[in-house]
């Protein structure tokens, strides 16, 4: 894992700023009525949930991922084709 | 005779390519542009029907035929080969531009190719020429990527003529119409349009040849080969409830090697492959919802991704590297070229307003429409994923990220303005989606501005984004490692060649051991040849004229049979 990042000045806003909007959805969320085609869907702050849990799983699962499939970047080299 | 072949779409930018290594550096740009405004202005005014048939040896062709969801594609392909042309102008390469624009040309015709032997023709011709542009990467890896996208492409080819042959066998005619995949031919001609469309584990071609390519290459690579087999399933297969399945897995598993590919043209290269898994979706729901789907995503597909690919070759042209390890803090010195990735970026994200949005949608609707919850979700959990690595990976760690103080130029004018023009269409299908969908082929009843389908979408997304920083600030995104990822292509590189040196060994000593005795017995009969020509020997000795004659004879008649029959 990567040490933690210093956050610039600008980097700071924008997380600020996305915060703020992140707040307005989910207010949003019980103002809007969203259609559903399916109960799970239906479920109050579904889409928001689901899209920062994917988002861990996709990188999660890239993590281990890598221990299967990561070779040295030279891995192709020897061969007679390079 | 000219005129009609000339009235083949495509045909003018193939026959058209010959000439451009003939003209000087500033005549061929222009050239190549004029060539595909006229073919796209040709184009255009076919209507759906039967145009152009013609008999060989009793086998009748349909050499031009368009149907319904012939014109989106065949004017998208202009556009790209356009882009293409543009975003190339800096470079004076004739052999790569000569390729380039006679592969569209032969997508194009391949759209409208009516039977399966023309279609086999392009299919080929699309092959033949799309491998000089990865050759055109010019580095030893570029060499054996350009072999192993040849024969992948090639065995396409073949598979695909054999389903022609079986179906000919059926009595079926050569005709492109719906096909059923249980019979052998018409499995042959799926399997042909799977390797193209890099079904899950015929994929490894695409990863390995497009980031290989040149800067320029990648970007003409990326529009047309899986695109015109996606168009194929759609009018072949549309319906065939398995490829819903396939095209599944095609959207969820690149997304988790695109978040440990280091090289960010490969990372596209995974995206792409991860967009087509939407398409073949939409084809395998086969509804009318589903199938405009397929038919906008594959249009606004090519624009957002060709812009994705150029900004990346821009990023690469200037600084020498497309790895995430190497890169960082470009926009500082690239603003342009940051500005229109970000907008390719949430193009492909399907962020409102742009234009994956207003065509992925479509898809994603018709699987929820028809019940399919599985695929639904994973779809959904795939947009999450094409957001990490396309919206997010690729610029973040191209422009921002850790600040590698690069020198470098902003990218060429000729590659802004393709990239400008590209990035504008990208906001102009976004927010005015109707002139796209009155050229699908169904009537678009799905409301996408619907209100709560948009915060249900902005959710997702910046949700998702939401995670991105909470994992980067905790310090738990991982970080980019230069390294090689495995992919399928690692069967075509390393499990078959080493099989096939294992199996060789038993071979090997058979063939020498065979070519020894064969020398052997060559050198025993110069030995006789040698003892019987001496002055007393049997043949030289002396003889009859008689038995001199019937000797003639005999071989004379001998080379007689032997000219007949051989």
């Amino acid at each position: 894992m990567s040490d933690k990042p210093e956050i610039s000045i600008a980097g700071r806003r924008f997380i600020r700023a996305l915060l703020l909007i992140c707040a307005g959805l989910l207010v949003a969320e019980f103002i809007i009525h969203r259609h559903a085609y399916f109960a799970l869907e239906a479920t109050p702050l579904f889409f928001a949930l689901f899209g920062f849990v994917a988002f861990c799983i996709v990188v999660g699962g890239g993590v281990l991922l890598r221990k299967l499939v990561m070779r040295a970047p030279d891995y192709y080299d020897g061969d007679d084709d390079a | 005779m000219l005129d009609a072949i000339f009235a083949i779409p495509g045909m003018m930018l193939i026959l058209g390519a010959l000439a451009v290594p003939l003209l000087p550096p500033f005549v061929r740009n222009y050239y190549m542009l004029a060539l595909i405004a006229f073919s796209g202005w040709s184009v255009w005014q076919i209507a759906p029907g039967v145009h152009m048939t013609a008999n060989l040896a009793g086998i009748d062709l349909i050499l031009v035929r368009a149907e319904a969801i012939t014109k989106p594609f065949a004017l998208v392909f202009h556009i790209a080969a356009a882009l293409n042309v543009i975003y190339a102008m800096h470079e004076d390469v004739k052999i790569t531009a000569m390729a380039g624009l006679a592969y569209a040309g032969a997508a194009i015709a391949a759209l409208f190719a009516g039977d399966f032997l023309t279609l086999f023709i392009y299919w080929e011709l699309t092959a033949f020429t799309s491998v000089f542009l990865v050759l055109d990467g010019n580095t030893a890896r570029s060499m054996g990527a350009a072999m192993r996208y040849l024969l992948m492409q090639v065995a396409s080819g073949v598979i695909l003529l054999a389903g022609a042959v079986l179906l000919w066998r059926e009595g079926a005619g050569f005709a492109i119409t719906a096909l059923d995949a249980t019979t052998p031919a018409g499995f042959c001609v799926l399997l042909a349009f799977g390797i193209k469309a890099a079904f899950p584990f015929l994929n490894g071609w695409l990863q390995d040849a497009y980031p290989e390519a040149s800067v320029t290459g990648t970007v003409v690579l990326s529009a047309f080969t899986t695109k015109l087999s996606i168009y194929m399933l759609a009018l072949c297969f549309a319906g065939l409830t398995p490829l819903i399945w396939v095209g599944a897995v095609m959207t969820l598993f690149p997304v988790f090697f695109a978040v440990i590919e280091n090289d960010l043209r490969r990372v596209l290269a995974f995206s792409l492959n991860n967009q087509l898994g939407f398409m073949v979706v939409g084809i395998g729901v086969g509804t009318e919802l589903a199938l405009n789907g397929t038919v906008a995503h594959a249009f606004a597909h090519i624009i957002y991704k060709s812009l994705l690919f150029m900004s990346m070759g821009a990023v690469l042209f200037r600084t020498g590297t497309a790895k995430a390890s190497e890169l960082g803090g470009l926009w500082k010195q690239m603003p342009l070229t940051a500005i229109f990735c970000i907008i390719g970026a949430v193009s492909i994200s399907s962020f409102p307003l742009f234009s994956g949005f207003v065509t992925k949608s479509l898809t994603i609707g018709a699987t929820a429409k028809e019940g399919y919850f599985f695929v639904w979700l994973a779809l959904i959990f795939a947009s999450a994923g094409v957001l990490e690595h396309s919206g997010i990976k690729i610029p973040y760690f191209a422009f921002f990220g850790h600040d590698r103080k690069f020198k470098v130029k902003e990218a060429p004018l000729n590659m802004l303005i393709a990239m400008g023009i590209a990035a504008a269409l990208c906001v102009i299908i976004g927010i005015f989606p109707q002139p796209l969908y009155a050229l699908l082929p169904y009537e678009v009843k799905y409301d996408v501005w619907e209100t709560g389908h948009v915060l249900g979408e902005l959710q997702l997304l910046l949700f998702a984004v939401l995670a991105f920083v909470f994992l980067i600030v905790r310090g738990l995104y991982p970080p980019e490692i230069d390294s090689t990822v495995l992919n399928t292509d690692w069967l075509l590189r390393r499990a078959i060649p080493r099989v096939v040196k294992g199996l060789a060994m038993p071979v090997l000593t058979l063939w020498f051991g065979a070519v020894a005795w064969a020398q052997k017995t060559i050198l025993t009969i110069f030995r006789i040849s040698e003892e019987t020509s001496r002055e007393s020997g049997l043949v030289s000795g002396i003889a009859s004229t008689g038995a001199a004659a019937g000797i003639f004879l005999a071989v004379f008649a001998l080379m007689l049979l032997a000219r007949l029959f051989m």
